[in-house]
């Protein structure tokens, strides 16, 4: 910097290392000014003008700029934050989606490997059993986060709706985290009301086709609104399961079965035995079952547990023993849909619950031939049992009539037939006057009276 | 001597310098603040989810903001106000449009985009298999699907798009022709896909769609009008006439044959030979050994019949079905086993009908089939074998 102080130098430097001319101390600041310094003079109106030029060019892209956005629908407040903060109405739209289904396969550590469940659960007029119902919900220890729930609300004339959106949305609410679920779907759709309500034509041998075909049509609606490409598991529940395992998710799942089912009894009150098998449309197919479905026209359904169709055949209810295995498997070609516990893939690759007659049978019993037709594997677990609400009704009543609750299926079966043969003849007059207006195939059984216990998944 | 104050200029910087200056800051801005690149309209914003965990049949808001997700919404949707009309447009019906793809064809996406029905109105899904030949169509297709929805005219984008990959492996094509066109091969093949149909169908068929369109990736040329036409016969699955443009190497000219022979009525004799069948045989079109004399859809074309004219149908094809929602939510699907031993789309119209809803067809109502010298194999071995 000062190439004055060499050494060698004779001649004293005129400025001295250790200050400014003006003879200020230098200290050890380092300079880089020129020792003399020439103003500039002022710019030539050339240069002026051009630089005028660019600066309005400037000015004039920035607002240029700035128009476009807001006039565009962004806000001020999104330029001047440059996008950095985000108000709540600025998003981007996804329209793309894409899925591999070769990751949502299931198995049997799905809360391992993050597999999603959808929950499926078909209601009507079933508001006093949500209180009960959402218990279960919360207490579930599969990660709420992986289960999506859907509801199928059809031709209701209680608040169920108004009470199922106040208690979902109670829960996403939760303070804690872990309650939260993942997609929550509410569907409304009414099928019409095909079926009488009275007690006679809802639990007649002749109104339960069209029933199950109804039920199916409404669990296939809910399903094909709500199954979406990212679930491996499907899982059906009936609102009024009164007692299941908390941890049924995993339970089920570790056994890696396509569809599997779990027995399902009802409590008694003492007087009636105690307990009862419930759900009946769990069995394995029988040769006599076979041979009926045969002689019947093709538009027939066999429902379990009503004398007409006498099929011997083996139900997972009767099959319980309280101390036995409860992983205990065993194959089975109707189900119950009272807790049916799928993987996803069986409802993607078609199987669904059939609103015609398919192989003789409807709704879960179909789904469950339907799902042995593809190949898939079908288990019911005999030990492992869930508990229907149990509720005093007039089935109950007549039930008590007759007396037998011990659950020995041949002895049932003998005495049914008998009691069918009893009230058919009591009833004669009134089946002839109704036989008109039956099917033809269905005729002959109008009018017999309900003489098993309550036998379907489907409850109203 | 005192020096005046200011920075002290080394280097006068030219206009030049400064003008690209200004670009790169406008650029810098215009990415800061416009990276929201494609601009929807307020009404496709507004019937956007507000949750990735939704039907995928309509977009979802992407947030852009960080902090924790919140929970899902609890959201409502009312089938009974789904309306299914012969007027989709004026109700503004939702359409989900359906392709099991195998390979891509540029013209089938081209006519996709000439279709003349809303874009914001339709929802593209699509299954591929996981196989080579499938991941390039994959690729072809996000390609053209990137174009359209991210930097084409917001008309031509479509409301949503769903891209599926198949979960099994698609049966061993043999090379061998003969092979191939054995009846159990065949059986396999159309239960796969059969498989992919009902995949592809159950996953994305969301709660607001009216009406469902398959529409097979070889079929290059329909009528723009489409949608509306096959929907204003208000039936719920409906069938056009397939057919094939082709180099007729005996005119010396481009010339139109049928293409599709699934659309069908049936005949006695078929239902005989059906009477007869193992309970797992299927009964298949277009073998000279099984020869099951029913009417032909294709067969009943004329150049001068009336475009309107409607039959009704007992099997249907897949190449391009306009079937209401309502017919797949009861369940009719594509059976992947022998139902009343039809499979695929012929077990499809017969569930159908178990159902109560029946099938039609319109004999003088063309789409035109993909054509290519070297594919040519398959098909033309159906057509010489009756």
């Amino acid at each position: 910097m000062l190439p004055f102080t060499s050494s060698g130098s004779k001649v004293v430097p005129r400025h001295h290392v250790s200050g400014y001319s003006n003879g200020y101390p230098r200290g050890n600041t380092f300079e880089i000014s020129p020792h003399r310094f020439t103003p500039r003079g002022t710019t030539p109106i050339s240069r002026r003008r051009k630089r005028l030029f660019v600066r309005l060019g400037i000015v004039a892209a920035i607002l240029f700029l700035f128009g476009l956005i807001t006039w565009n629908g962004g806000s001020v407040l999104s330029v001047l934050s440059l996008g950095l903060l985000s108000s709540s109405d600025d998003f981007q739209l996804e329209t793309v989606r894409y899925y591999d289904l070769s990751n949502v396969q299931g198995t049997a550590r799905g809360w391992e490997r993050e597999e999603r469940i959808l929950l499926c659960v078909p209601l009507r007029d079933a508001e006093s059993h949500l209180g009960m119902f959402f218990s279960h919900l919360r207490n579930f220890t599969y990660p709420h986060n992986l289960i999506d729930l859907a509801f199928l609300v059809s031709d209701s004339k209680d608040r169920t709706l108004e009470v199922l959106t106040e208690s979902l949305e109670a829960i996403q609410n939760d303070v804690d985290d872990n309650q939260h679920f993942g997609e929550i779907s509410i569907i409304e759709k009414d099928f019409g009301q095909i079926v009488n309500q009275d007690v006679e034509s809802r639990h007649g041998f002749a109104a339960q086709a069209p029933r199950r075909k109804l039920m199916a049509r409404a669990r296939n609606w809910l399903l094909s609104a709500a199954l979406r490409p990212y679930h491996s598991w499907v899982y059906w529940r009936d609102v009024d399961v009164e007692t299941a395992p908390f941890t049924i998710l995993e339970d089920l799942m570790r056994h890696n079965k396509d569809v599997i089912v779990p027995n399902v009894w009802r409590p008694l009150p003492d007087w009636l035995g105690g307990e009862q098998p419930y759900d009946l449309n769990s069995w394995q197919e029988s040769e006599t079952a076979l041979a009926l479905a045969d002689t019947l026209d093709e538009d027939a359904v066999i429902v379990e547990g009503y004398a007409e169709y006498a099929t011997w055949r083996p139900h997972l209810a009767y099959l319980r023993d309280p101390y036995g295995d409860p992983d205990m498997e065993m194959e089975i070609d109707g189900v119950g849909g009272v807790s049916i516990l799928a993987k996803a893939r069986v409802f993607r690759y078609g199987a669904h619950f059939p609103a015609f007659s398919f192989e003789k049978h409807a709704e879960t019993e179909g789904f469950g031939k339907m799902a042995k037709k593809m190949q898939f594997s079908v288990v019911g677990l005999p030990h492992y049992t869930i508990w229907h609400l149990y509720e005093p009704s007039v089935d109950d009543i007549k039930h008590m009539e007759f007396g037998d609750t011990t659950g020995q299926w041949e002895q049932d079966k003998t005495k049914l037939q008998n009691i069918a043969l009893q009230d058919k003849k009591e009833k004669e007059a009134q089946a002839e006057k109704k036989a008109e207006a039956q099917p033809a195939a269905q005729a002959p059984a109008q009018g017999q009276q309900k003489v098993e216990g309550k036998q379907e998944g489907a409850k109203t | 001597m005192a020096r005046p104050l200011g920075p002290v200029r080394l280097k006068k910087a030219s206009p030049v310098t400064l003008a690209i200056g200004a670009v790169f800051t406008i650029l810098v801005l215009y990415f800061l603040i416009g990276s929201s690149a494609p601009d929807f309209s307020a009404s496709r914003k507004a019937s956007a989810a507000s949750h990735p965990l939704s039907p995928p049949t309509s977009p979802f808001r992407k947030s852009t903001g960080g902090g924790k997700p919140k929970a899902p919404p609890v959201a409502h949707y009312n089938l009974n106000n789904v309306t299914i009309t012969s007027d989709p447009l004026g109700n503004r019906e939702n359409i989900l449009l359906l392709t099991p793809m195998a390979r891509f064809y540029q013209q089938y996406w081209d006519n996709l985009l000439k279709l003349s029905y809303p874009h914001e109105l339709i929802t593209l899904g699509f299954i591929l298999p996981k196989t080579k030949e499938g991941n390039a169509a994959t690729t072809e297709l996000q390609k053209q699907i990137a174009k359209t929805q991210k930097s084409g005219p917001e008309k031509d984008r479509f409301k949503s798009i769903i891209i599926l990959r198949q979960d099994f492996d698609p049966p061993l094509q043999s090379q061998d022709e003969a092979e191939r066109h054995k009846i159990q091969n065949q059986k396999i093949r159309r239960a796969a896909m059969a498989k992919a149909r009902n995949s592809l169908l159950f996953t994305t068929l969301g709660p607001a769609t009216s009406w469902v369109l398959w529409l097979d990736a070889d079929v290059i040329e329909t009528p723009s009008d489409l949608i509306q036409d096959l929907a204003a016969h208000n039936k719920p699955v409906i069938a056009p006439n397939c057919f094939q443009r082709f180099y007729n190497t005996e005119k010396k000219a481009m010339d139109e044959r049928p293409y599709d022979f699934n659309n069908w009525q049936d005949s006695p004799t078929a239902v005989e030979l059906a009477k007869k069948m193992g309970p797992d045989d299927i009964l298949l079109e277009g073998y000279a050994d099984m020869a099951t004399y029913r009417a032909l859809m294709a067969y009943m074309h004329k150049t001068d019949g009336l475009r309107q004219e409607t039959v009704p149908l007992d099997g249907v094809g897949g190449a391009a079905l306009l079937v209401k929602a309502d017919v797949h939510r009861d369940g009719a699907m594509f059976p992947p086993f022998s139902f009343y031993h039809l499979i695929e789309t012929e077990g499809f119209a017969k569930m159908a009908k178990r159902l109560g809803w029946q099938p039609f067809g319109l004999p003088n109502y063309k789409v035109f089939f993909f054509f290519c010298l070297f594919l040519l194999g398959g098909r033309m071995l159906l057509l010489t074998g009756r």
